[in-house]
């Protein structure tokens, strides 16, 4: 989005002169408004500075009235209820909303790198960036498919790079207040042209978001290799000729596999133009493609490989333990030779330990996050067995789901290895002693998609530990009478679903 | 200023307060008044509250079974947590949350809230005699609640060592009870035990609930 580039290096630079009368450039009694970014039909958009934090926004500032006059409402709402969850590297964050009688203030991340076209600019780019940026884009595109929400107006203003070069995507589901957004810059005479524009929404007809965004990636993508559009033509009837019999031509500088990648995202029919699976699964997108893993906590966006430490491969202590490595026992072991083989390879401390305030906590009347969403992805077990033991049972289960293990002390994180839209469904678990030989395991979802973890949760992981209770129940002389192979019950039913206030919304799955 | 309804209908709304009003008394971040709740965020809260209010009884209030019923969705859940929960956001002791009860309340839950105002949240809530003390037995009450709901049995002699252990640990001038310094030098040392005092979803608020957004009569000079 043009709308949250700043030209100027400097971010403070943009601001207005203090000698001005300090009130008159403060909004909402918390942002410095700097300049002006850029404008549209329905907003303005301003660079601002938080003067408690020092934190560089963008603030888009909608006209209420014009939204009303649109019949943009129920619209606006039910995409800023939509855009809350979605969280993603490559996706400009709409931080927050705020509303006066007359306007509708939108505070969203600043990306201070400009625009991606700009580099194009100076020339095509290689081949290798240029699939970089594709590969950033195409995931961001199918993070946000997944949870229904359509970019419908991909264009030059809305590819962003961030200061380390990273592309973002700005103005994700807010497509009906963003047209127009202009700014000076590379590419101007194709703002409000059909350049990117799918055939299928130029004839006016019923279209799927879905497929009309992937129409506008095919035509980054030919620009960015190419260094000029596929569909071109100083008139524009001509040009609309050309997008609805689309024809282009691929350079010779194309290699046969982008070629053909490109004949398909250019397809002019929707329903044979590829969708995003077969993208992640195509030969020339695939080349040095890896899949990001992240999760939101204490809202940050977290790296998986960042998590706490869990994944610190300089540690000694943290071990890398791939699906293969299970195979490298010897069928002739015992399951008792493999424990202690295992336990003089990584001797385990012991558990960090529960007090009386940490059991209450556990209670679900404590959690007040019912009042907000659905359920929290968490689900905590009571077990006999020795650490070691559950360990290993959680390094057999990922065997089963083919999932890499990876290992800190007494915390075990589980990865798919699966590259959805979503991003692999990514499970931490700690382990916490209860007494001197009773533990809790607590088991959480870091990222990927809740289906797919309650799946996991009800028929592998529960099962597992299930078993495993049942096995060493009996022999603990501390519970009164022996566990009941389940989860700790309460601590993880589901709460009523007011998780947003729009009356009829979109049906998408509630995985941040 | 209309925020959310008609005069009328807000004369109806019996614990209806002003945003503009309730946003300057909300305690968020340091003590510093500057830093408090937006005005938006108390609107957006404000369409929570009314999804909560009218689930059993449309009247504009949270009923105990009304809050049971958002946490359980069950109305009838007894859960000695929740009714302590319920009984500190119900300030004025009537039995009801009224708005401004709810705003002041969840602002401690805020991210940006103090520290010390969580901490002392978690204390008046472990305090069930209201005894200005954490005393043994409550400690114990609660781990058997707790145990109980989870359906988990531990021996008497189990949870007798658990008790002693925490309380030995906190109760650093030994006179059998935690007081409030205690209490604080306890949370210092395990942070994770106010882990629940904040709720995350108070940062997006404005993005969970915008419905506000059309209906507000805020001027820009009130925010």
């Amino acid at each position: 989005m043009a709308d949250v580039v700043s030209k100027s290096p400097t971010p403070t630079s943009n601001l207005i002169s203090p000698n001005k009368k300090e009130t008159s450039n403060l909004l909402l009694g918390r942002f410095e408004i700097g300049k002006l970014l850029g404008h549209g039909t329905f907003a303005k958009v301003y660079y601002a500075r938080n003067i408690k934090t020092g934190e560089g926004v963008a603030i888009k500032v909608i006209d209420k009235e014009k939204i009303l006059k649109g019949g943009l409402v129920a619209h606006i709402k039910r995409e800023i209820s939509i855009l809350r969850r979605v969280r993603h590297p490559n996706i400009v964050q709409l931080f927050e909303v705020m509303a006066t009688k007359s306007k509708i203030y939108f505070v969203m991340e600043y990306v201070r790198g400009g625009e991606l076209f700009n580099k194009v600019a100076k020339g095509r780019l290689k081949e290798e960036v240029a699939r970089k940026y594709f590969q950033q884009l195409i995931s961001a595109v199918g993070f946000c498919h997944a949870r229904g929400v359509y970019h419908r107006d991909l264009k030059p203003e809305n590819l962003l790079l961030d200061e380390n070069g990273n592309l973002k995507v700005s103005d994700f589901g807010l497509s009906a207040v963003s047209d127009q957004i202009r700014q000076d810059g590379l590419f101007h005479t194709f703002c409000g042209t059909p350049a990117y524009v799918a055939p299928e929404v130029l004839a006016r007809k019923g279209y799927d978001g879905a497929k009309v965004d992937l129409w506008s990636c095919g035509v980054v993508l030919f620009v960015l290799m190419a260094g000029y559009l596929p569909f071109h033509d100083q008139n524009v009837m001509a040009m609309y000729k050309k997008i609805y019999r689309g024809e282009f031509r691929c350079p010779r500088w194309f290699s046969p596999d982008l070629s053909r990648l490109l004949t398909r995202l250019l397809d002019t029919k929707p329903e044979t133009r590829i969708a995003i699976p077969e993208i992640m699964e195509n030969k020339w997108f695939k080349k040095g493609f890896k899949q990001i893993k992240f999760y939101v906590e204490d809202d940050r966006l977290c790296n998986v490989v960042d998590d706490d430490g869990l994944m610190d491969n300089d540690d000694d202590t943290a071990s890398i333990v791939s699906v293969a490595s299970f195979s490298d026992y010897s069928v002739s072991e015992s399951d008792s030779e493999i424990e202690t083989r295992r336990r003089i390879n990584a001797p385990l401390p012991r558990p960090p330990s529960l007090n009386a305030f940490d059991i209450i906590s556990f209670s679900p009347g404590f959690n007040l996050s019912g009042l907000f969403e659905e359920k929290e992805d968490e689900t905590r077990f009571v077990t006999a067995a020795p650490v070691n033991r559950i360990i290993s049972k959680l390094e057999e289960i990922a065997q089963l789901v083919r999932f890499s293990v990876r290992k800190k002390d007494c915390r075990v994180s589980l990865e798919g290895t699966r590259e959805g839209v979503r991003g692999p469904l990514t499970i931490a678990a700690e382990i916490f002693e209860l007494t001197p030989s009773l533990v809790v395991v607590e088991v959480k979802k870091k990222g990927g998609d809740r289906a797919e973890y309650e799946r996991f949760c009800n028929d592998e992981l529960k099962p597992g530990l299930q078993n495993l209770m049942v096995e060493e129940s009996a022999t603990s002389s501390e519970l009164s009478t022996p566990i009941q192979p389940s989860l700790l019950r309460g601590l993880s039913e589901p709460v009523p679903d007011i998780s947003s206030d729009i009356e009829t919304p979109l049906c998408i799955p509630s995985d941040d | 200023m209309g925020c959310y309804c008609s005069t009328s209908k807000k004369t109806e709304a019996q614990g209806y307060e002003e945003p503009t009003v309730l946003a300057s008394v909300t305690p968020c971040e340091y003590h510093d008044p500057s830093l408090n709740v937006t005005v938006s965020e108390v609107e957006a809260l404000h369409e929570l509250y009314k999804k909560l209010s009218n689930s059993i009884i449309e009247d504009g209030l949270i009923h105990r079974e009304e809050f049971q019923l958002a946490l359980f969705r069950n109305k009838n859940k007894k859960n000695l947590f929740a009714d302590r929960i319920f009984d500190l956001f119900d300030l004025k002791r009537n039995g009801v949350i009224e708005f401004g009860e709810f705003v002041r309340s969840l602002g401690v839950f805020h991210p940006n809230a103090a520290l010390e105002d969580k901490i002392t949240f978690a204390f008046r809530l472990y305090d069930l005699r209201q005894t200005g003390f954490i005393e043994r037995e409550e400690l114990k009450e609660m781990v058997l609640a707790l145990l109980h709901e989870s359906d988990l049995e531990l021996s008497d002699d189990m949870i007798e060592t658990i008790v002693d252990k925490t309380f030995s640990d906190a109760d650093i001038n030994g006179d059998g009870r935690i007081d409030q310094d205690e209490w604080k030098a306890f949370v210092s040392k395990h942070p994770s035990l106010i882990k629940n005092m904040t709720l995350p979803y108070l940062k997006d608020i404005t993005l969970a609930f915008p419905s506000f957004v059309t209906g507000t009569d805020i001027e820009e000079s009130e925010m």
